[in-house]
């Protein structure tokens, strides 16, 4: 579909080349073709093909061997009606109930407290939240499995000191799914007070020098100055933190497999178990509808952060 | 956070704003202390001799500290070559991200061309769509040219993505459209007007997109996780990973102590480079971060 795109050269002359040089006008046709076309060539081979490929795998009963039958929405009216698609879709629902509110207040207060510029050691504080950011995904899902280990792990041997009693943090269906949470709340928090903070820092300090005279309290300026001015960034981040936990599987894929019991197999991770058994079909229609499921939260949190307007 | 909460009466708002009280201190020193305390325990406990690190986690003993972990991980996991095959996917996969996103987004920013909205919108439309959608139909294109266990397949697929085109689309369009115009009156043909005149404008944002992809490139693990099937292709997050799998699978005595101990080597080990880049280069870090997070 591309190529042709690359070699055509636009019959309306480019904006801007009416100032320039005549000789250069043929070049300069042709150039923006010749600049994006590594880019069209990656973006066709690597993500339109495999779309469209995984769209066409969804409506068939492929296993990765032999001919494709084509079986129409069998595979989507078998995940609809399968209840371990939406027990997955649950165990993302709970993590992002566990995850998303906590974030976005415990990092609010963060970034309004970093964000007084005669706090002292502002920098070194900014620096060692991003070391969660920087620090690998696979190394501190790894740690995570021994700190929070029910025998030997630090975590329990803190408890025991405190004189109470182990917990099963990895290995219980009640206590897997906030431990997996912890892990995305560590690894992604310093992100988020980053983020917020460059939404805070383009408000007004006027408004709040204002609002003190007229004798409003501290956390009443956090909730009638500062929430509402930062509805789009934190409309922002939660978009982006939806996106994230519905998507998540790394983290349960190093940490907890899915188990105990299947209490921490999360959408991502239950989509992947499709393809570790070979049923592609699928797994290809599981993963169109994490798309809608996806996009929909998405729009849904967009409108209701503006409706508030 | 009552402190924060209740100035005292006639104190004026600027003197307020200036004393961050006892409680912001708290605040920010418990956050920080949750952040750093998994990593320093970490890089700690892997110099404890192995079954102190399950008997007594917590224990705290300079004296008893050695490299054994480090030694008996040196030989029982692939770390030298997960580490070589990071770097060299680091470098192709680096250098093809910072020239060829740029020439693109320099594209879209600054011509006119057919199909261009068009284009950019589908760009778009797949920031929006989870890398898992694409897995399977990646690896069987794997398959089918042949490219399992290859560089290729771990440096090509995502090397120009759509969210480097958007983010040095976005850079370059505040590049004003005179110093372009001044470069082509001087004779300078369109690519020498990227190469010398955009490309040094614009080196703030050339930096954070080098961070960021350095970073990513570093942790990613799905794509090369599905890609590769031997020791000798493995990236060092995929070669990390492997270990965890030991650890579930041999939960008893002193080899889980040996494994646990290897790991915690391991994982510091992955986490230091990363971590002393970040230090140095914090500036372009938080840039790449802010710029980065426009992905959604």
């Amino acid at each position: 579909m591309t190529v042709t795109t690359a070699t055509t050269v636009s019959p309306t002359a480019p904006r801007a080349s009416q100032r320039g040089p005549r000789g250069s006008l043929l070049r300069r046709r042709s150039a923006p073709y010749l600049f994006i076309l590594p880019f069209i060539a990656m973006f066709a081979a690597f993500t339109i093909y495999p779309l469209i490929f995984t769209f066409r795998l969804s409506f068939t009963n492929w296993h990765g061997e032999g001919a494709a039958r084509w079986i129409g929405w069998d595979n989507y009216t078998y995940l609809l009606s399968n209840p371990d698609f939406w027990a997955s879709l649950a165990t993302s629902g709970v993590l992002w109930l566990l995850i998303v509110p906590t974030q976005v207040i415990v990092g609010l207060v963060a970034a309004v407290v970093l964000n007084n510029a005669k706090l002292k050691a502002r920098g070194f504080y900014r620096t060692t939240f991003i070391v969660p950011f920087v620090t690998p995904l696979v190394a501190i899902a790894q740690i995570w499995i021994v700190v929070f280990d029910q025998n030997y792990g630090a975590v329990n041997s803190l408890l025991n000191l405190l004189g109470l009693p182990d917990i099963g943090w990895l290995t219980t269906t009640t206590w897997s799914k906030p431990t997996l949470a912890l892990l995305f709340l560590w690894k992604t928090t310093g992100f988020a007070v980053i983020i917020l903070l460059s939404g805070l820092q383009s408000i007004d300090t006027t408004l709040y020098e204002a609002a003190s005279m007229d004798g409003a309290t501290r956390i009443r300026q956090l909730w009638s100055i500062t929430v509402p001015l930062m509805r789009r960034t934190i409309m922002f981040l939660v978009v982006l933190q939806t996106l994230a936990v519905f998507q998540m599987f790394a983290e349960p894929y190093v940490v907890t497999k899915g188990g105990p019991y299947g209490s921490t197999t999360t959408a991502g991770l239950y989509l992947y178990n499709h393809i570790t058994v070979a049923d592609l079909g699928t797994g290809a229609a599981n993963s169109f509808l994490l798309v809608i499921v996806v996009m929909a939260l998405s729009l849904f949190f967009v409108r209701l952060l503006r409706a508030r307007d | 956070m009552t402190a924060v909460i209740s100035p005292p009466p006639g104190v004026r708002s600027r003197v307020r704003r200036s004393r961050p009280s006892i409680t912001s201190h708290v605040f920010l020193t418990l956050l920080t202390l949750a952040f750093l305390v998994p990593v320093v325990w970490t890089i700690v406990s892997a110099f404890k001799p192995a079954n102190d690190i399950i008997a007594d986690p917590l224990g705290f003993n300079p004296a008893t500290f050695n490299f054994e972990n480090y030694r008996q991980m040196f030989t029982d996991v692939p770390i030298a070559s997960g580490f070589l095959n990071t770097t060299v996917v680091l470098v192709f996969k680096g250098a093809i991200t910072l020239f060829f996103a740029p020439l693109a987004g320099y594209a879209f920013a600054k011509y006119d061309f057919r199909f261009k909205n068009l284009l950019f919108g589908t760009v778009l439309v797949t920031l929006m769509l989870p890398i898992i959608v694409l897995i399977i139909p990646m690896l069987l294109e794997m398959k089918e040219l042949g490219w399992i266990n290859t560089y290729q397949a771990l440096i090509l697929p995502g090397s120009v993505d759509a969210f480097a085109i958007f983010w040095m689309r976005q850079v370059i369009s505040a590049v004003p459209d005179e110093l372009l115009d001044a470069a082509r009156v001087d004779g300078c043909g369109e690519f020498g007007i990227f190469w010398r005149v955009v490309l040094p404008v614009i080196r703030p944002g050339i930096a954070g997109l080098a961070v960021l992809t350095v970073m990513n490139i570093y942790n990613d693990f799905v794509w090369p996780v599905v890609v590769t099937t031997t020791d000798r292709m493995q990236t060092l997050q995929v070669v990390l990973s492997t270990l965890a799998q030991n650890i579930s699978g041999n939960k008893i005595g002193a080899d889980y102590a040996h494994v646990t101990g290897e790991l915690l080597a391991a994982s510091s080990i992955a986490l230091l480079p990363l971590l002393i880049v970040f230090i140095v280069l914090q500036k372009h870090f938080i840039n790449g971060i802010l710029a980065g997070s426009v992905k959604g």
